[in-house]
């Protein structure tokens, strides 16, 4: 207990989570005084943690490419390409009854985990091998993927799905917690393992920080960058299989507004585009926020929502210019004291 | 690792001492507490621009917490999750023109299941909702604009149909009716027997030449009736090209502010459509009346424009037909903002 009070106070000393901390107390002491009864009941918090694990998991694939100094907008493309194949694998196995049971949701679900991976890592082979950059080869293989999910379904959604699928994954554990949280959770766990415990951790941290340095190291960067998009592949397929779920139906044009919200969600959480900076902690606490500010906007009738838009791209680029500039000042700070001890040097040698 | 873990605590802990802090409580409101919700498929779409002027139109009739709620953009998923979070919320009534009715099933189950009225407007194939407004009968939507196009014609004359595909149904249900009215009521006018149906494939420049195609094939030819909103403004192309305004004529389906000039200008007289502003209206009006536990039959009267007789369609319990279609005109074609 001790180690986590001084592992979550390094964290807040950490400028995006305490800037996100910020953000959310102000906004819930806001809602609390403006909009309290609406906002604080069980319900209204079932309903945000069923929410965010679609985009959620997507935003985490994202972040590690980030961190890795790549980026994969590619997610919402694999996800709902997942959610068609498997809804289509869900329409074939349950037959004409619809009767599924436990063992039969969890092979769909690997069947979805497995196109998410080798989705993954046909963008990992075309980032590492191929060296497309990132942000061209995955919005590439996005619109690759949607499509494939339009071919599949001539444009069309695919509904008519057994019940059963839905009624587990989207529903609640104990009546009370929504199973898309437990997904989130367990990747969120996983993940930080990975990132925190593991030597893939640290490479992927060195990558980002400087390619060239990692590889002169003796990484092998390309394995690296490939586990990596193959991570994003699995996250997108999973937040794929709860879309799935939550509208127990999937179309090739589902969530197109997550690409910008999950970019929102990382760069919000402290990940450096530029690669080797980030914490899975900032991460989650971003899509906190985001889904607090969303679903408390929503309780505004009079805020129109012509401006949510033009908000969310003002966040985007407000936070983007803060952290040009806070690391600009650092490095530049930087620079001139190392300027002036050289000078001082130099001063007291010749004198 | 650890780090995270101590998050994902502390942010439960968060979420759960705030979500025991107050108790769900379900009690009868009085009318003025109620909140009745228009969900459209976005905010910034003209077509729903108007709606909102018929919803605020409501609401202040009413003197009720009635409003308009959009998405910044038109996606289903985004759409799900905003009635979600008003499901949340508790509202009283919502009313949806959904995006992708498929996608909305659960939702809107979980909105009924919570004991929120749900009335939808075009969306005849959801199930979970308690009410669906569909502006008109197709067939009746079709003699209308037969009626326009007969009265263009001076009730006399050859005419063919134009369809945007003959595998559209409700396109051709449109044509179907508008022909049948036309045995009924005009006999001086004379289906084209050679080419009954003509497809533009919802396309201006399609049905611009295959109207060319058809004066030029059949000098009698006095009329195309119109059904997809690209129909009537390319047939009118045709009409202008070919030096017949005034001999020729068309009526069907248009947008207002698209065909503003066509419609001054003289080369058509009237399209037809139905008012986003009236529909907003009717949803409204029909969820009061669910929620003040008034009986919902046939012949229903909501005192909005074009809904005050409505019928069941045949075959359902939920789906609601009204008589909603307008006509637009040089006249009023500035006044709709769409």
């Amino acid at each position: 207990m001790k180690l986590q009070i001084k592992n979550i106070s390094t964290a807040i000393k950490d400028i995006h989570i305490k800037r996100l901390l910020v953000i959310m107390v102000l906004w819930m002491i806001f809602m609390g005084i403006f909009r309290f009864d609406k906002f604080y009941t069980l319900i209204n918090f079932q309903t945000m943690a069923a929410q965010f694990p679609e985009f959620g998991l997507m935003a985490l694939g994202i972040m590690l490419c980030m961190i890795s100094g790549g980026i994969d907008l590619s997610v919402v493309g694999v996800a709902n390409f997942v959610a068609i194949a498997s809804g289509q694998l869900l329409k074939i196995i349950a037959g004409g009854a619809g009767e599924l049971n436990g063992f039969e949701i969890l092979l769909v679900m690997l069947f979805g985990m497995a196109i998410g991976l080798a989705a993954g890592f046909f963008n990992g082979i075309l980032v590492s091998k191929v060296k497309i950059p990132p942000i061209l080869a995955t919005l590439g293989s996005y619109e690759l993927f949607r499509g494939i999910a339009i071919i599949l379904t001539g444009g069309k959604a695919v509904s008519g799905l057994p019940i059963k699928y839905a009624e587990t994954i989207a529903g609640k554990l104990f009546g009370l917690i929504p199973v898309q949280l437990l997904f989130f959770a367990a990747v969120v766990l996983i993940l930080s393992y990975l990132l925190n415990r593991t030597t893939y951790g640290i490479k992927l941290y060195m990558l980002g920080t400087n390619a060239t340095a990692a590889m002169f190291s003796g990484h092998r960067t390309e394995r690296v960058l490939i586990q990596t998009y193959a991570l994003s592949g699995i996250c997108a397929a999973l937040g794929g299989l709860i879309m799935l779920a939550n509208y127990n139906s999937a179309r090739a044009d589902y969530g197109a507004v997550y690409t910008l919200q999950c970019v929102l969600i990382v760069v919000l959480g402290g990940v450096n585009p530029m690669g080797g900076k980030g914490r899975i902690s900032g991460t989650v606490l971003a899509i906190c926020v985001l889904q607090m500010l969303s679903s408390g906007i929503n309780r505004f009738p009079e805020i129109s929502s012509f401006y949510i838009p033009l908000f969310w791209g003002g966040v985007l680029l407000l936070v983007m210019v803060l952290n040009y500039y806070r690391e600009n000042k650092q490095s530049q700070g930087g620079h001139k004291k190392a300027v002036i001890s050289k000078y001082r040097i130099w001063v007291r040698k010749s004198g | 690792m650890r780090r995270t873990l101590a998050f994902v605590l502390v942010l439960l802990m968060v979420f759960s001492m705030a979500a025991c802090s107050s108790p769900a409580g379900k009690s009868k409101k009085s009318e003025s507490e109620w909140e009745i919700v228009v969900v459209p498929k976005d905010a910034s779409n003209p077509w729903f621009i108007r709606m909102e002027v018929g919803v605020k139109e409501f609401a202040k009739e009413t003197g009720l917490n009635v409003y308009q709620k959009g998405t910044p953009e038109i996606d289903a998923t985004l759409q799900s999750q905003l009635i979600q979070d008003l499901i949340a919320a508790k509202v009283d009534a919502i009313c949806v023109v959904p995006v992708d009715p498929g996608s909305l099933e659960p939702v809107l189950k979980q909105a009924r299941d919570a004991g929120i009225v749900v009335i939808a407007h075009e969306g005849a194939s959801l199930k979970n909702v308690d009410y669906d407004i569909e502006a008109f009968n197709n067939e009746q939507y079709g003699a209308f604009i037969m009626d326009n196009l007969a009265e263009a014609m001076g009730e006399e004359g050859l005419y063919t149909t134009m369809v945007a595909h003959v595998t559209n149904a409700s396109h051709n249900e449109w044509a179907d009716g508008g022909v049948k009215h036309q045995k009924e009521k005009y006999p001086n006018m004379k289906l084209l027997e050679e080419e009954p149906r003509v497809e533009s494939e919802d396309n201006g420049d399609v049905a611009y030449q295959k109207a060319k195609e058809l004066f030029k094939k059949y000098p009698d030819l006095k009329g195309i009736m119109g059904t997809s909103s690209y129909d009537a403004p390319g047939i009118a192309r045709a009409i202008q090209e070919l030096g017949l305004v005034g001999k020729a004529f068309t009526s069907g389906t248009g947008m207002p502010a698209a065909n503003a000039e066509l419609l001054k200008s003289g080369i058509v007289k009237s399209l037809t459509l139905w008012d986003p502003a009236l529909a907003g209206k009717a949803m409204c009006a029909l969820a009061v009346k669910v929620l003040r536990g008034e009986e919902i039959k046939d012949h229903l009267d909501l005192s909005v424009e074009g809904y005050t007789d409505l019928t069941f369609k045949e075959g359902s319990t939920t789906v609601l037909e009204g008589k909603g279609w307008i006509v637009i005109t040089a006249e009023n074609v500035d006044s709709f903002g769409f």
